[in-house]
């Protein structure tokens, strides 16, 4: 377990490091696809972590999950915008949602474990 | 943990880091209100506007200098209109006029009650023609019979026991005053076997006077043709 976290701090700092260096700026059009991107990854990470202590954890629909989430976030607010539809609105609530929802089970299961 | 599980959690957590550091570069970055490609477009677009404003600006003084030149015409022209409809007027007798010229009077000699000594002696109409016909060889530029003004429609007719000018009856004694040389209409008349011995010898009472200062009264009738219509040029 703490291995896991420490991989996980070292992935994360060396994912803001070279961020932060990227000579790449998206322009702001983008910025809103790349946020719901972000809402849904951390969808995926909230999610494994809830999987994990439930004991369901797969390393498969971890990744695909992660990958494929963020993806289709961003085309469907895309699709949304073509159409005029706030898509956008619906895939933030939705993986808000969610997002609070494992949060609360991973509380439920750290303080209900002790 | 499995290496499988450990090899995911860097993954994930490396691109999670990326793209939230980059995430968190663009907001910074564009933390004006405006993105930044709308803001250069918005740039140029008030430069284009700013541009046009100043043509449009130029546009409207030459367009304000022209109208003051066009109302200055107009105004000129205007003036220039009403004096020639003011000269016109006067040409034509619809306007008072006053000036040198002649008075010329023409009575009948006292007679009594003689009825054919009166017929026949009286002024009689041919007298005021031949007096009127006289004073315009002699340059007369305005005439008037009684305060009727000779008009180019005007008639000089005996209708009855009357003479009427402008179909209005004029009275005995006839004062006929024309406007012109004094000096010239004068002599016109009263030259040695003119116009006013012929009279006199008529037996009407003839009067020629110089006059410094004459006034004629405007025609008062209806001038109104009713047939003649003016030719356009060109037709």
């Amino acid at each position: 377990m703490w291995i896991g976290i420490w991989l996980a701090v070292i992935g994360l700092l060396l994912g803001v490091v070279l961020g932060l260096n990227i000579p790449v700026i998206l322009p702001q059009i983008y910025a809103k696809y790349m946020g719901l991107a972000i809402l849904a990854a951390l969808d995926s990470v909230i999610g494994g972590i809830r999987a994990m202590q439930e004991e369901k954890f797969d390393n498969t629909i971890f990744l695909s999950g992660f990958f494929v989430n963020a993806l289709l976030a961003a085309g469907l607010a895309f699709v949304g915008e073509k159409l005029a539809v706030d898509l956008y609105l619906a895939a933030v609530v939705a993986f808000g949602v969610r997002l609070f929802q494992n949060l609360a089970t991973i509380r439920r299961y750290i303080f209900g474990k002790k | 943990m499995k290496s499988k599980v450990k090899v995911s959690v860097i993954i994930i957590t490396f691109f999670m880091g990326l793209l939230l550091a980059l995430q968190v570069r663009v907001v910074q970055y564009n933390a004006s209100p405006l993105p930044y490609s709308r803001a250069q477009e918005l740039t140029k677009e008030l430069n284009q506007l700013e541009e046009e404003c100043k043509l449009l600006r130029a546009e409207a003084r030459d367009l304000k200098a022209k109208l003051t030149q066009a109302q200055k015409g107009y105004a000129q022209a205007e003036s220039a209109l009403k004096s020639e409809l003011e000269k016109v007027k006067t040409q034509a007798g619809l306007n008072p006029v006053t000036g040198p010229g002649v008075k010329v009077v023409l009575k009948n000699i006292p007679l009594g009650d003689n009825e054919e000594y009166r017929s026949l002696f009286s002024v009689r109409d041919e007298d005021i023609l031949k007096v009127v016909n006289e004073l315009r060889a002699a340059g007369a530029e305005a005439i008037s019979i009684n305060g009727q003004r000779l008009m180019p429609t005007s008639e000089i007719r005996l209708a009855g026991s009357f003479i009427n000018v402008n179909l209005v009856r004029i009275l005995p004694p006839y004062e006929i005053l024309a406007f012109g040389n004094p000096e010239t209409m004068a002599n016109a008349l009263s030259i040695a076997g003119g116009l006013v011995e012929y009279l006199q010898d008529w037996g009407v009472q003839v009067t020629v006077e110089k006059m410094q200062e004459l006034t004629v009264p405007a025609y008062s009738g209806n001038l109104e043709f009713k047939y003649a219509v003016p030719v356009k040029e060109g037709e």
